[in-house]
């Protein structure tokens, strides 16, 4: 374990101190790598497949890690954002409310439906509704903890995440806007949901997997730009500022809970897209995809490749997203029946990522691509609890 | 600002401070009240008479009584660790798991009466105390004690962490459906009835072993010298380590009581619903929570007293709301909780830095 | 409208506004009847108290005399119990620390409290948040203004960081791997960041050395002068107290026992009292 870690210390070490010009040149060829990709493999292979959903999770993880590696608030109901990404596609992407208009569907750049029943906004149009619900639910969810403190934090945006797992059960039975539109389809699920459909490019296509890991791709360089960018702000240093010392942030002029809640909105804002995304590749927005354990591998991921830094929590996305489609059911599933157990190692995939989180915090607490910050503050323990709130009560 | 202003802006102050402070005793109570009493009025205009609600609130109490163990082990661990133990919920589960594995071993079927019955329970309560004692010990030193000096970030995360790996367990145990187990003490026949109210088998054993666990509890945290330890150390680590107390020992020891209290019980609710599987900790684990912190977190009493609401909410909630939606009102109750009133119903202000 | 309340103020104490002769016009900061009761128990009892311009001015008194509760009141961690604080031509009672920060007020704790996981020159970026405009799309997207303000901010924090006296080398290290002394200097530093008008230490010269005691004594001396600020300064080296103040006010049991000069609180009987019953009690 040990020797692993030092080799990736020193990995990333090295990278750091290579000439800009090289690291530049390294990452352009990498990325020309990664978009020729699909062409080494069949248009709807399983792999192309699983690379899309690594690719769409790592998207949420930069968003997660901008709330918890960044402001350093432990947000454990981060399936509500995937929830509100995806039903807002369920919504304004599908013929769910085909009621609309009579019957005639209500439709915004969105050629490819057709004279279909039911709302069809463009998916891009879908992307910035996705996003804009999601940080404002990510607002009012962070709103009544900020005066609290982390571990209560982690307590009432779990039970927020559940509350909107409720509602998405139950939501056939709520109907806000008149009997003919209900909230959600609960555990039936809406479905069909619209495949990305794009200004100037056919529209996508579930046996052509490439476009959308291209779209997928892309998304995640936005958010990874984003990211980079907002660390080197000046609301990144007062990210960073509020999570080591939140008493001596405020003493310099840093407004708490503004700045608390751009991190909530911003991180929930990249899960909605996500969840936009993620439901239109799955072509299903069902009530049982939102379950708590879902926010846990999310927090696993960034856990796992470094609170707080963006390429760690990349690499543990993919990881993380690749043992859980590959690894567990392809690779270990006959490793129990050789040893002589009898279990299915599916079933057993979160125990996997809890076990992976216990593992990580007590041995390798900073990840495997640690941040420099995090190493130092994780491993020697310096840093503070207290809130102002507490010092002022 | 004029100085002339300045006691009259005192006096306005004091007043909306008198106020604040009357919103903040009473509010709680007040909001805790709303379910009960609006079905109250419902029942004595459709009724005529309160035996549905008190039905309600008879299931509620003795529900909340299991809660109320649970909501023990939460309470004490943070009081001394300030730690929410989020593997808590699975360690009650395990509790459920344990007595009817051991049970089942013991041969108690659905034939077996009286005395044998009695003992080969109370031998079961025993060992489900045991065995969920020693697991939460066990948590404690692997996963929370070598991160005692990190940031609170990672023994929380541990916890998640372990709360997955104990549901696991409980998974490969007894599989990934709801599980019936044999209706021993026959749950729901009614031993006597009060007021029109049903007083069940069930309901007589909740507060049966509840009642006692709790006596016995209180009588070892005020009485004995290791309780003595235990609150010293819960107040002050530090001071406490000074004076002599075992700070290791002490926490292992709160573990192990709260595991006890869990698995108690474990053996209660497999008892009482006669179905158990391997998610029941986690909602558990969570009314739990949200029962110790509306008691006031730390607080014993205030955890017992906190699990028989949230008991009434849930049952109220069940049985005239729908099921469906109880999670959701509960943890509304929680987040309103933690928001308004952080420091619950019996719990003290927080002390003042400086 | 700090004025009127000065002047009220002194007519019903009976003391003058400003002390001394010094070319200070108007006082940037009063308390009046400031209180803060910790349930039940007070720790600061209705102390009026004032800080001429350009002044620097001290607050002593025995351990749990309510220095640093007061202080605390002043930059907005504590709201008071009662009583009214002005800073500056603003009523500044139970104001966020942050918007007092911006209105040109900055402090540093008595036991340091920089971000340990950044570096000097970051703590000292953080320390221009308020002065900073930049927004999260505007940073996003790297305008030309904030590229602009970063480039200016990174530079006067250097500058500041120059100006107290840290070595260059040390510019890039981060706050936890620096010297006690180092830290203290970059606590400062990151509070000058912040253009204050008025500067609060608490206890600045705490686990220094005499040398080091007058280095940081003189120091004050050349931020007044060149800086034109105003220095609060909570301490318990009385050199350092009686060399620099220009005023001296003694809390004890969180009431003002005395105020003056530093010969005449030297004198007061009260402030005897205070420091020696405090000492043969022990």
């Amino acid at each position: 374990m040990s020797s692993a870690a030092a080799t990736w210390r020193g990995l990333g070490d090295r990278i750091r101190e290579l000439p800009r010009p090289v690291v530049w040149a390294i990452g352009a060829a990498v990325l020309v790598l990664l978009i020729l990709l699909p062409f080494a493999y069949q248009p709807a292979s399983g792999f192309i497949d699983d690379c899309v959903t690594a690719l769409a999770y790592v998207v949420m993880a930069l968003g997660l890690n901008i709330v918890v590696g960044f402001a350093g608030l432990l947000d454990l109901g981060y399936v509500a954002f995937y929830a509100i990404g995806a039903y807002v596609i369920g919504w304004y992407g599908s013929g769910f409310f085909a009621a609309i208009a009579g019957g005639k569907g209500l439709h915004v750049w969105a050629e490819s439906a057709g004279a279909l029943p039911g709302i069809h906004f463009n998916f891009l149009i879908v992307l910035v509704v996705a996003a804009v619900y999601a940080a404002l639910a990510g607002m009012i969810i962070g709103l009544p903890t900020l005066r609290l403190r982390g571990d209560y934090i982690a307590i009432v945006t779990l039970a927020f995440g559940e509350i909107t797992r409720v509602f998405a059960i139950n939501g056939a039975d709520i109907h806000p806007f008149g009997k003919d539109y209900p909230l959600t389809l609960g555990r039936q699920g809406i479905t069909p949901i619209d495949p990305i459909d794009l200004p100037f490019v056919k529209q996508f296509d579930p046996l052509n997997l490439r476009p959308w890991y291209w779209f997928a791709l892309a998304m995640v360089l936005v958010v990874l730009f984003v990211n980079f960018r907002l660390r080197d702000s000046r609301l990144g240093r007062a990210w960073i500022a509020l999570r080591e010392d939140e008493v001596a942030a405020a003493s310099m002029g840093v407004p708490l809970v503004k700045t608390k809640l751009k991190a909530y909105a911003t991180g929930a804002a990249f899960g909605g897209m996500s969840g936009a995304f993620l439901a239109s590749y799955l072509n299903t927005v069902n009530a049982d995809q939102f379950e708590f354990s879902f926010s846990i591998f999310v927090l696993a991921m960034i856990i796992l490749g470094g609170l707080g830094s963006i390429w760690g929590v990349v690499l543990g996305a993919v990881a993380l997203s690749f043992i859980n489609s590959r690894l567990i059911p392809d690779v270990l599933n006959g490793v129990p029946h050789k040893v002589g157990l009898n279990f299915d190692l599916t079933e057993l995939s979160f125990g996997i990522f809890g076990f992976l989180l216990v593992i990580m915090m007590v041995l390798r607490p900073e990840g495997l691509l640690p941040e420099r910050r995090r190493q130092i503050e994780l491993t020697e323990g310096v840093g503070g609890d207290e809130t102002l709130y507490e010092a002022r009560a | 600002m004029e100085a002339a202003s300045v006691p009259a802006r005192t006096t306005r102050t004091a007043s909306l401070d008198a106020a604040r402070r009357l919103v903040s005793h009473y509010g709680l109570i007040a909001v805790l009240m709303i379910l009960p009493v609006a079905y109250g009025i419902h029942d004595l205009r459709v009724d005529g008479d309160l035996s549905r609600l008190g039905e309600n609130l008879k299931d509620g109490v003795s529900n909340g009584a299991i809660w109320a163990l649970v909501a023990i082990g939460y309470t004490l661990v943070y009081g001394i660790i300030e730690l929410i133990n989020f593997a808590h919920g699975e360690v009650f589960m395990l509790g459920s798991f344990v007595s009817f594995s051991f049970w089942s071993a013991l041969g108690l079927t659905l034939a077996s009466k009286g005395a044998g019955l009695l003992f080969g329970l109370l031998l079961t309560l025993i060992v489900a105390m045991v065995a969920c004692g020693g697991l939460n010990v066990m948590i404690e030193r692997v996963a929370y004690r070598p991160l005692r000096n990190a940031p609170k970030l990672a023994p929380l995360i541990t916890a998640v962490g372990f709360s997955f790996i104990l549901q696991n367990v409980g998974l490969e145990w007894l599989g990934g459906s709801q599980r019936g187990v044999d209706d021993l003490i026959k749950a729901q026949n009614d031993l006597f009835t009060i007021g029109g109210v049903h007083i069940t088998h069930a309901d007589v054993l909740a507060v049966a072993v509840t009642v006692p666990l709790v006596a016995l509890l209180a009588w070892f945290v005020t009485r004995t010298r290791l309780g003595k330890a235990m609150r010293a150390t819960a107040q002050d680590p530090e001071a406490a380590r000074l004076m002599g107390v075992n700070v290791d020992t002490t926490i292992s020891l709160t573990f192990l009581i709260g595991g006890m209290m869990a698995g108690a019980a474990g053996l209660i609710y497999a008892l009482y619903q006669t179905t158990i599987w391997f998610f029941q900790g986690f909602q558990a684990g969570l009314i739990a929570f949200t029962a110790a912190v509306m008691g006031g977190i730390g607080n014993i009493q205030g955890a017992v007293l906190g699990g028989l609401i949230i008991g009434c909410i849930q049952q109220i909630s069940d049985n005239r709301i729908g099921g469906e939606w109880t999670p959701a009102i509960v943890f509304a109750y929680l987040v309103l909780i933690m928001v308004f009133k952080p420091q619950g119903l019996l719990g003290e202000e927080t002390r003042e830095a400086g | 409208m700090t004025d009127r309340l000065a002047a009220e103020r002194s007519a019903r104490t009976g003391t003058p506004a400003a002390s001394g002769d010094r070319e200070a016009t108007s006082t940037i900061l009063q308390a009046v009847a400031v209180s803060k009761i910790f349930g039940g128990l007070v720790a600061v009892d209705g102390v009026d108290f004032e800080i001429p311009r350009r002044s620097i001015v001290s607050i002593i008194g025995p351990n749990g005399a309510g220095k640093t509760t007061f202080f605390n009141m002043l930059t907005g961690l504590y709201k008071p119990s009662a009583g009214r604080i002005g800073f500056d031509g603003r009523d500044i009672t139970a104001r966020r620390p942050d918007v007092i920060t911006s209105l040109g007020m900055a402090r540093t704790f008595q036991n340091i409290r920089l971000f340990a996981t950044m570096t000097a020159l970051e703590n000292v970026m953080v320390g221009q948040h308020a002065r900073m405009k930049a927004g999260l799309f505007a940073s996003v997207l790297r305008l030309p203004r904030v590229r602009q303000e970063e480039r200016e901010v990174r530079e006067k924090a250097r500058e500041t960081l120059e100006y107290v006296g840290l070595r260059p080398s040390l510019l890039d290290q981060m706050a936890a791997n620096l010297s006690y002394g180092d830290q203290r200097r970059v606590e400062i530093a990151r509070a000058l960041a912040s253009d204050p008008k008025l500067l609060l230490l608490d206890e600045p010269t705490a686990g220094m050395n005499p040398q080091e005691s007058a280095r940081l004594t003189q120091f004050m001396e050349t931020l007044r002068r060149e800086r034109g600020l105003t220095i609060l300064l909570i301490e318990h080296d009385m050199k350092v107290v009686m060399g620099v103040s220009d005023r001296v006010t003694v809390l004890d049991h969180g009431e003002k026992i005395a105020e003056g000069d530093p010969d005449e609180v030297r004198a007061d009987k009260r402030v005897v009292e205070a420091y020696l019953g405090r000492q043969e009690g022990r």
